[in-house]
C-alpha cells in the first residue's frame, strides 16, 4: 500500500537521483584529488632528482655526497628535503650513496627500470619498502656523452597523500549516506505535507460516493495547484448537488402528479365495487375514470416531450414560417373555448413575421400560451394574441396578454419550472399538467429566442416571446 | 361516528366520503386548510382524514393548529408524499397515522376503525351489551343470536350508543357524531330514529336496553335498573 503511494514514489525518485549525483560528485572529487596529489608528489621528486643529477654531473660532481646534497638543497631552496629519500647508484645498479633517513633500507630497483634508465629514460614507480605506506620513486639516469654513468633515485613517502585520500573517502562514505538519509526523511515530510490535501480530497470524494453530496473540501491555499484542484472539485460537487436535487424534486413532483389520478382511479373503482350499483352510477365512475386516464396520458406525453428535449432527441424542422398565419390558425381554433368561457379573444398582426423553425412546435408554443391565458382569465375578460415583426431589431415578437388573475412577484421566476403551480388546486381543476410553460420555454430556447413574463396580481399577465426574424 | 375529510382534490374527497358513508359513518368534507380548521373547531369529530398539500393553509399547519387548541381527536394523514422525512414530519406534527396515496380503500377503512378504537381504548372485535352484539367490520347486528336488519342511520346510531354504553348521550351528541354537517338539529329526526331502533332491538325482548332520559337524551344500559 505504502509502496504504491505517490509520496513514496516521489521520495524514492528524489533519493535515487540525489544518490547518483552525490556519488558521482564524490567519485569525481576523490579521483581528481588523488590524481593531483600524486602528480604533485611526482613533480617534487622529479625536480629533486634533476637537481641531484645536475649536481652529480658538475665538475666537482663525482665526489658529491648526500650530506653535501642536503647542503646544496638547503642553499638552493632554503629547505631540507625532509621525507625524501635519495639513493645514488652506479651504472651497474649498485648502491653508491644514500640519504641518511633511509638508514639500512635500500630502495629497490627492478631490471626493467634499470634497462629504461640505461636507455636514458626516467621511470616513476610505487614500491612497498618500509612502514605501512608505499614509496613513490623516480629513477633518473645520469648521462655523460650519451652514456649512462649512474642512476639517481628519489623517493617520497605517500603517507600524506594516502592519509588525505583515506580521510576523504571516510568522510564521503559517511557523509553521503547520512545526507541521503536526511534528504529522504525531508523529502517524505515535504511530499506528505504537499500531498495531504490530496488525501483529504480522496476522503471527501469517498464520502460523496456514499451519497452525501453536501460535503465540501476545506481550501486553505487557494492559489496553488491543489487549491485549484480542490475548488474545481467543489464546484463540480455543487453542480452535481444542484442537478441531483433538481432531478429528485422533478421525480417527486412527477410521481405526485401521477399519484393523484391514480388515487382517484383506484379509490373510485374500489368504492364502486364494494356493492352492486345502478347503471348510472357505473357510468359515472367510468366517465370519471376516463377523465383521469386522459389526464395521466397528458402528463406522460408532456413528460416524454420534456425528457426527449433534455436528451436532445427531438429533431426540430427548419422551415420558413409566416408566424402571423400560424398564430391566426391557433386563434381560430381557440375561439370555441373562448366563447364557452365568455372571454373576448383578439388577434392582431403587424409587419414581417417570417421566422425559421418547426411549425408543429411553434404552433404548440402559441397554443399553450394562449390556452394558459384563457385558463386564468375569468368570464367576461379579455385575451389578446399579437404577432409583431421588428425589422430594425431583426426580431418577431409574440405577445399573449390577459386580464386574468395575475402572478405574484415571488412566483414569477419559478413560473417556467416544471410542475410549478401558483395554486395547485386551481390548475388541476382546469386540467393543466404543470408542464405547459416548461415546454414553451424549451421550444423558445430551441428556436434561439427568449420568453419573458410580466404580471400584476388581479390585473393580468403578458407573456412575450422574441424570435429571430428570417429575412 | 363522524369523520371530517380534508382533501382539495374534489374527486378524492368525493369517493372517500361516499365509501365512508356506505360504512355508516357521518362524513363532512373540507377543501382547504382554512375551512378544515374552522370545521374542526365548530364540530365534534371522531376522526379527521387530512391531506397534507392543501391550498391556503397546508395540512401540517392545520394539524399544528388543531393540536395547539388542545384537541386530541385522532388524525389520519393522507398524502402523496411518501418519503420517510415526510412521514416523520407528519407524525411528529401530531398525526396519529399515515397513509400514502394511492391507497387501498379497505386499508383506509381499517386504519379509520383502528384509530376510532384507540380513541376509546376499546379492544378489537365486536361490541357486546347484554345479548346484543354489533360487528363494526361486517356491520352485522344481532340480539340473542338473531340477526337484526338495520338501515344505515339506525346502525350508526346504535354503534354510537354501544360505544357509549351506560352513559347518557344527549341529542346534541348524537347529532354531532351520527349526522353530518347538513343535519338540522332542530327537527325531531333523532327521536324518530331512536324509536325505529328501539322497535327493532327491544320489541321482541323482555329486557329493554334503550332508555329515554326525559329532557336530556338516551342511554343504552347493560343492566335493567329498577324503576327509579
Amino acid at each position: 500500500m505504502l509502496l504504491k503511494t505517490i509520496k513514496f514514489k516521489l521520495t524514492l525518485w528524489y533519493v535515487v537521483i540525489l544518490a547518483i549525483i552525490l556519488s558521482s560528485f564524490s567519485l569525481f572529487l576523490y579521483f581528481t584529488l588523488a590524481d593531483s596529489l600524486y602528480t604533485g608528489v611526482d613533480n617534487k621528486i622529479k625536480t629533486m632528482a634533476e637537481i641531484v643529477v645536475s649536481s652529480a654531473r658538475s665538475p666537482f660532481g663525482a665526489g658529491t655526497s648526500i650530506t653535501d646534497l642536503d647542503q646544496i638543497m638547503t642553499k638552493r631552496f632554503g629547505i631540507r628535503p625532509l621525507g625524501r629519500f635519495i639513493q645514488i647508484l652506479d651504472e651497474s645498479g649498485r648502491v653508491g650513496d644514500r640519504s641518511t633517513n633511509l638508514r639500512d633500507v635500500q630502495i629497490p630497483i627492478s631490471v626493467q627500470t634499470l634497462k629504461a634508465a640505461s636507455k636514458g629514460k626516467t621511470t616513476f614507480e610505487t614500491v612497498e619498502v618500509m612502514g605501512k605506506y608505499p614509496l613513490r620513486v623516480v629513477t633518473m639516469p645520469v648521462t655523460e656523452n650519451e652514456k649512462m654513468v649512474g642512476i639517481v633515485q628519489v623517493g617520497s613517502s605517500l603517507e600524506g597523500v594516502e592519509e588525505a585520500l583515506q580521510q576523504l573517502l571516510l568522510i564521503l562514505l559517511i557523509a553521503v549516506p547520512v545526507a541521503l538519509l536526511i534528504t529522504s526523511a525531508g523529502g517524505l515530510f515535504l511530499a506528505n505535507k504537499a500531498l495531504r490535501p490530496v488525501d483529504e480530497i480522496t476522503q471527501i470524494a469517498r464520502r460523496i460516493g456514499s451519497g452525501d453530496l453536501s460535503q465540501r473540501i476545506r481550501i486553505k491555499r487557494v492559489n496553488d495547484e491543489l487549491g485549484r484542484l480542490a475548488s474545481t472539485f467543489n464546484e463540480m460537487i455543487a453542480k452535481l448537488e444542484t442537478s441531483f436535487r433538481q432531478v429528485r424534486r422533478f421525480t417527486a413532483d412527477a410521481s405526485h402528479e401521477l399519484k393523484t389520478p391514480l388515487t382517484i382511479l383506484r379509490g373510485e373503482v374500489e368504492v364502486g365495487l364494494k356493492k352492486k350499483r345502478g347503471m348510472k352510477e357505473y357510468q359515472r365512475i367510468l366517465a370519471s375514470n376516463l377523465e383521469e386516464i386522459s389526464r395521466m396520458s397528458r402528463i406522460v406525453d408532456d413528460l416524454l416531450t420534456l425528457s426527449r428535449a433534455d436528451m436532445g432527441e427531438v429533431s426540430m424542422e427548419r422551415e420558413e414560417i409566416e408566424l402571423s398565419t400560424l398564430a391566426r390558425e391557433v386563434w381560430e381554433d381557440l375561439q370555441i373555448l373562448a366563447r364557452e368561457k365568455r372571454i373576448q379573444l383578439k388577434f392582431m398582426d403587424d409587419g414581417f413575421t417570417k421566422v425559421e423553425g418547426d411549425p408543429l412546435f411553434l404552433r404548440q408554443l402559441i397554443l399553450n400560451l394562449t390556452e394558459n391565458s384563457l385558463k386564468y382569465t375569468p368570464s367576461g375578460g379579455k385575451v389578446e394574441l399579437k404577432v409583431k415583426g421588428d425589422q430594425e431589431q431583426g426580431e418577431v415578437r409574440i405577445f399573449v396578454s390577459d386580464t386574468g388573475v395575475g402572478i405574484a412577484r415571488k412566483d414569477l421566476k419559478r413560473i417556467f419550472d416544471r410542475f410549478f403551480r401558483v395554486d395547485k388546486a386551481r390548475t388541476r381543476n382546469t386540467g393543466g399538467t404543470g408542464l405547459g410553460l416548461s415546454i414553451c420555454q424549451w421550444i423558445v430556447q430551441a428556436h434561439e429566442g427568449q420568453i419573458a413574463v410580466e404580471s400584476t396580481v388581479g390585473k393580468g399577465s403578458t407573456f412575450t416571446v422574441t424570435l429571430p426574424l428570417k429575412d | 361516528m363522524r369523520i371530517l375529510v380534508v382533501e382539495d382534490e374534489k374527486k378524492v374527497a368525493s369517493f372517500i366520503k361516499k365509501g365512508l358513508e356506505e360504512e355508516y359513518y357521518a362524513v363532512d368534507c373540507a377543501y382547504d386548510g382554512e375551512e378544515a380548521l374552522f370545521m374542526v373547531e365548530a364540530n365534534d369529530y371522531d376522526l379527521v382524514i387530512l391531506d397534507i398539500m392543501l391550498p391556503k393553509i397546508d395540512g401540517l399547519e392545520v394539524l399544528e393548529g388543531v393540536r395547539g387548541k388542545g384537541l386530541t381527536l385522532p388524525v389520519l394523514m393522507l398524502t402523496a408524499k411518501d418519503s420517510v422525512e415526510d412521514v416523520v414530519r407528519g407524525l411528529d406534527a401530531g398525526g396519529d397515522d399515515y397513509l400514502t396515496k394511492p391507497f387501498a380503500f379497505a386499508e383506509l377503512l381499517a386504519r379509520a376503525r383502528a384509530l376510532l378504537r384507540r380513541k376509546e381504548r376499546e379492544p378489537a372485535g365486536e361490541f357486546r351489551v347484554a345479548d346484543l352484539a354489533l360487528d363494526p367490520v361486517t356491520h352485522k347486528v344481532s340480539r340473542g343470536g338473531k340477526e337484526i336488519d338495520l338501515t344505515a342511520k339506525e346502525y350508526a346510531l346504535l354503534e354510537y350508543l354501544m360505544r357509549n354504553v351506560n352513559q347518557v348521550v344527549t341529542r346534541t351528541m348524537i347529532s354531532e357524531h351520527v349526522w353530518d354537517y347538513h343535519f338540522d338539529p332542530m327537527t325531531n329526526v333523532i327521536d324518530v330514529y331512536v324509536n325505529h331502533l328501539r322497535k327493532k332491538i327491544d320489541l321482541n325482548s323482555s329486557h329493554r336496553l334503550i332508555h329515554t332520559i326525559r329532557g336530556v337524551g338516551y342511554i343504552l344500559r347493560e343492566i335493567e335498573e329498577d324503576a327509579a
